[in-house]
């Protein structure tokens, strides 16, 4: 089966999962907080598999794009799903503010992203922007709220985010991406046009998590800028991805299925161990699995996409 | 309100240099990113909670002994690890990950251990009335940590730049490989920078109780982020700079909460990303690759 | 003690989860409650058991805990639905202080435990995401100490306030105290989150109105932990008040700071004395609380005639005895949404959502436990409960409540400027 049949599989088998589990075990925010992640982690792939930055604030993308949503509803009137893409738009233009940082490498990329991201949130809650973003009292969306509804919409976006990752694997795109990766002068003597490539990548992790970020709003609902800009959130979805294994498409997959669904597993059957276990067994297994999961199927010989 | 402002701003940002040293040296010597760091210097803060009302001891030996301990854990800590993530392919980055399994593990432990209850020492162990300083009234507790910090930096100061093994820290620090080359132990050099990382980060740690009102479970997070915006403020990889990051990030965290309280989260990071976009490799970097 | 809550098909639902497609094994075994009398009643809630609202929400959901085991002993709680007494069962998970976390929690509690009663976390942060998916799921969220204002809308019928006023309301009583004290100079020190930020701007207004406009009126960031700097910039505002209004760490490190700074001001208030009192004394110590002011709660204020429930000094005879562990507002909280719920139970006519809420809007106002009055307006919002101020005097016997305004609760007056 040629490969980009067998990645056309992957993309379908995951989305008709996450349209038939919630229909068998009716925790429907359970498999809306995995989607959430699952895209997640392919937006810091996109970036970090295929560019080497490693975004430690990613989740301002997150919550620029749950207040882009928001607000987009309560100030400007939009239907929910335009108000999601108002989210997506939002979190691009701070990409495009935000695209110098790419000038700086390494740990002083992911510091700087971290920082940039903690500056949007006190920002956004700053009482003196009660007016406009209501400040430290949160987000309310009564009036739109449709969990089944944005559901479905957060299936449609984790299957754009699949498709792009599919698309750069298959592509010339992102086989000069990589190249940039691994040699960035050689690829602009080879005539690449390396800031370009690299900020389109860059914007395209800020959209989708932009996108996510939206729906998780209009999925909750109810919530104060803490919620939507909690450090946590970007940790989790770096840890799950190098976890997996950066610049293919299952690598992440693989990442949050196990780290996500340890998660879950351990939070509602042992709550007083949860944090420890949960660290002891990431502890572990990066000790005894440092390529990331995905090398375990590579060495027996499976395609990780 | 100006001199005050500045002056507390110079004590409580030689904390913030001291944690942040730790972090720097581990970094600079490992090329690993300890995301534990905080929850480290947590467990500073609890052991000399816990020394003070059991034992009676004096913070200042309780920082003594627990930066020894912490050495000794940490050189003894290395080899069980760092040879195992650095066979994989990119070990500063899958670090990360290590280390955050760690700082959850730290931090259960601590809730297990001692409860999630702020937990806080007598503030006038250090001497009950305020110290005058430049004609304003500190704490005691400020100017004998802003004192106890410094001597602390000179001492690793001393380490790095007049001794014999600082001096091989280094050379490890500009050049993994060529220091390998060249025949020096990088692993013991490494672990031992380890050992001396998380005895900063202990010694920083007992101290903390005294300017952050108290310790709980929780502090880590925040702490690593501050160190690390502390580091990259001066660059990483240069002990210097980040005495630098720390006095920039005190000073500028006290003005703001002197004269524009709301937005006193802000400064710190505008600051630091106006740094990095004007000098990139941090206020006394050397210069990075860039392509 | 702890009650046993570890139902196996969980485990292995969540485990599913790694294999994704085998998750189809292990669902299906769920015991959704019968016609005929459910064999126990489900009363599910969140705790946190680590991270920024621990130290909260544990002592809540300890005085829960313990109100089922009194019902327990009793041979369960009487359910007028069925006419008999049947045994309570609290299932609960750890959301660590994580609302994303909280909310799959939430929804797990709905959807697959099938709870028959849902008790939210402490707190507006954890509280604020059960809020639409009770509403979602028709299921009426008793909200223990979630106080913010956009909780409670008249179109939603699926939230009951057991403790609290919401928080907006909170400072009535003190502005009232300082413009009857005649306090002109006043300084206002704030979080910027809802609950603070309410309650500032509550403050605010109330004393403008009042002709007073105060020196010093600004919020710092939640994560505040240092107060030297900010204490002296507001000494140079030279207010004869302050009020640093603040969550339990914070109160704590700011209460060390001014300790510690040589500065003295004639009046010092703070939240959280008032309902974590042994808590900020083992850190602060009681020179540092003394002379301070509170919102005093129960067990500062003792409500011993009640009609419903044990007293305050039986609950925390009982609690100690059983637990060893001191009573605080908290535990107390936690126990009377016990309470609320029990008695619900007793008058509802089934266990439907919609028979349960309106049991609690006919008993409204009838109750009367150790936590004061039990009254919710339309919207779900306490409106029984009132916080007055309170001064911490100390005496040859340790520090004293003294409840100072208004003049119908006042037991005695306050010692103003503070020695």
């Amino acid at each position: 089966m040629p490969r980009v049949w067998s990645g056309a599989a992957v993309l379908v088998v995951v989305l008709a999962l996450c349209l038939v589990l919630p229909q068998l075990y009716a925790n429907q925010f359970l498999f809306f907080d995995l989607m959430v992640y699952l895209a997640l982690a392919q937006g810091v792939n996109i970036l970090y598999g295929f560019t080497g930055y490693l975004p430690f604030g990613y989740v301002g993308f997150f919550g620029t794009g749950a207040y882009g949503m928001s607000l987009a509803v309560l100030k400007l009137h939009l239907p929910p799903v335009p108000a999601v893409l108002a989210g997506g738009v939002a979190a691009v233009v701070l990409g495009l503010v935000l695209a110098p940082l790419l000038r700086l490498s390494g740990a002083y990329f992911a510091i700087a992203s971290l920082a940039a991201s903690q500056a949007v949130y006190y920002v956004v809650a700053n009482p003196s922007l009660t007016g406009v973003t209501r400040g430290p009292y949160g987000i309310s969306l009564a009036r739109v709220y449709h969990p089944s509804q944005s559901y479905l919409v957060m299936v449609g976006v984790l299957g754009l985010t699949l498709a792009a990752v599919l698309y750069l694997r298959r592509s010339r795109r992102g086989m000069v991406l990589q190249a940039i990766r691994d040699d960035p002068q050689s690829a602009a003597m080879a005539g690449v046009n390396v800031v370009r490539e690299r900020v389109l990548a860059w914007l395209a992790s800020a959209l989708i998590a932009g996108l996510v970020g939206g729906v998780f709003a209009w999925q909750i609902s109810v919530f104060y800028p803490a919620t939507v800009f909690d450090l946590s959130t970007s940790i989790m979805a770096i840890v799950f991805t190098l976890f997996g294994g950066t610049g293919t498409l299952l690598g992440p997959v693989l990442g949050v299925t196990v780290l996500f669904g340890l998660y879950n597993v351990i939070g509602v059957s042992e709550p007083q161990y949860f944090q420890l276990i949960y660290g002891a067994l990431i502890v572990l297994l990066v000790l005894f699995l440092p390529g990331g999961a995905a090398s375990l199927l590579k060495r027996r010989g499976i395609d990780v996409l | 309100m100006l001199v005050y402002a500045l002056t507390a701003g110079v004590l409580f940002g030689l904390f913030y240099s001291l944690v942040g040293l730790g972090l720097n040296l581990v970094f600079g010597v490992l090329r690993m990113v300890n995301l534990a760091h905080g929850q480290f210097v947590m467990l500073g803060g609890f052991a000399a909670y816990l020394a003070y009302v059991r034992l009676g001891w004096h913070p200042l030996v309780t920082m003594v002994v627990a930066a020894a301990l912490f050495l000794g854990i940490g050189y003894l800590l290395y080899p069980l690890f760092a040879p195992r993530l650095a066979a994989s392919t990119d070990p500063e980055m899958i670090s990360l990950v290590f280390f955050f399994g760690v700082a959850e593990m730290i931090q259960a432990l601590a809730v297990i251990g001692f409860g999630n209850n702020q937990r806080s020492i007598y503030a006038p162990v250090f001497g009950a009335a305020p110290v005058r300083l430049l004609g304003e009234r500190f704490p005691a507790a400020w100017v004998v940590s802003g004192g106890v910090s410094l001597l602390a930096l000179l001492a690793v100061y001393l380490y790095l730049y007049r001794s014999r093994l600082g001096y091989a820290t280094r050379a490890v620090m500009a050049s993994r490989e060529e220091a390998l080359v060249s025949g020096l132990s990088v692993g013991r050099i490494s672990a031992l920078a380890f050992g001396i990382g998380l005895a900063l980060a202990a010694a920083g740690g007992v101290l903390s109780p005294f300017l952050l009102g108290g310790v709980n479970p929780g502090v880590g997070v925040g702490l690593t982020m501050t160190a690390f915006a502390v580091v990259v403020l001066g660059s990483l990889g240069n002990p210097l700079g980040t005495v630098l990051g720390g006095l920039i990030y005190g000073v500028s965290l006290m003005l703001m909460q002197s004269y524009l309280s709301e937005w006193t989260n802000l400064l710190p990071y505008l600051l630091l990303l106006v740094v990095l976009l004007v000098r990139p490799s941090g206020l006394l970097g050397r210069g990075v690759r860039h392509a | 003690m702890r009650m046993r809550r570890l139902i196996g098909w969980r485990m292995a639902a969540g485990a599913a989860l790694l294999g994704m497609g085998a998750l189809v094994a292990g669902c299906g075994t769920s015991a959704a409650p019968t016609a005929k009398a459910p064999t126990q009643i489900t009363v599910g809630t969140l705790y946190a058991g680590s991270g920024a609202f621990a130290t909260s929400s544990l002592p809540e959901y300890q005085g829960l805990q313990f109100w089922a085991q009194q019902v327990n002993a009793k041979g369960g709680a009487f359910v007028k639905a069925y006419n008999k007494r049947i045994k309570v069962k609290i299932v609960a998970y750890n959301d660590q202080s994580s609302a994303t976390t909280a909310t799959t929690l939430y929804t797990q509690l709905i959807t697959q435990n099938k709870v028959n009663l849902l008790v939210a976390d402490f707190g507006s942060v954890l509280t604020s995401v059960a809020v639409p998916i009770a509403r979602e799921h028709k299921t009426v969220l008793f909200d223990i100490t979630g106080t913010g204002a956009s909780f409670f809308t008249p179109n939603n019928k699926y939230i009951v306030l057991t403790s609290l006023p919401t928080s907006g309301v909170w400072p009535e009583s003190l502005a009232g105290f300082l413009l009857h004290k005649g306090i002109k100079r006043v300084a206002i020190l704030y979080l910027t989150n809802d609950f603070d930020q309410s309650q500032a701007t509550t403050l605010a207004s109330r004393l403008k109105a009042g002709g007073v406009t105060p020196v010093y009126d600004h919020g710092v960031p939640t994560s505040t932990s240092s107060y030297n700097v900010l204490i002296h910039a507001m000494a140079q505002s030279k207010p004869d008040a302050v009020i640093e209004l603040g969550y339990p760490n914070n109160d704590i490190a700011f209460l060390q700071a001014l300790a510690s700074s040589g500065q003295h001001f004639n009046m010092v208030f703070t939240v959280f004395p008032g309902q974590l009192l042994s808590l900020l004394q083992k850190n602060v110590g009681a020179k540092g609380l003394a002379y301070t002011y509170t919102y005093p709660t129960p067990p500062l204020l003792a409500y011993n005639k009640v009609n419903y429930g044990l007293s305050l000094s039986q609950f925390t005879k009982a609690f100690q005895a059983q637990t060893h562990t001191g009573v605080n507002f908290l535990t107390i909280a936690g126990y009377n949404a016990g309470l609320v719920i029990q008695k619900t139970l007793d008058t509802a006519k089934s266990l439907r959502q919609s028979d349960l809420r309106q049991a609690v809007a006919g008993f409204s106002g009838k109750i009367f436990t150790l936590d004061g009055r039990f009254r919710i307006n339309s919207e779900g919002a306490q409106v029984g409960e009132t916080l007055p101020v309170g001064q911490l005097v100390p005496t040859t016997k340790g520090l004293q409540m003294v409840v100072v305004y208004p003049a119908k609760v006042k037991t005695g007056s306050s010692v103003y400027p503070a020695p």
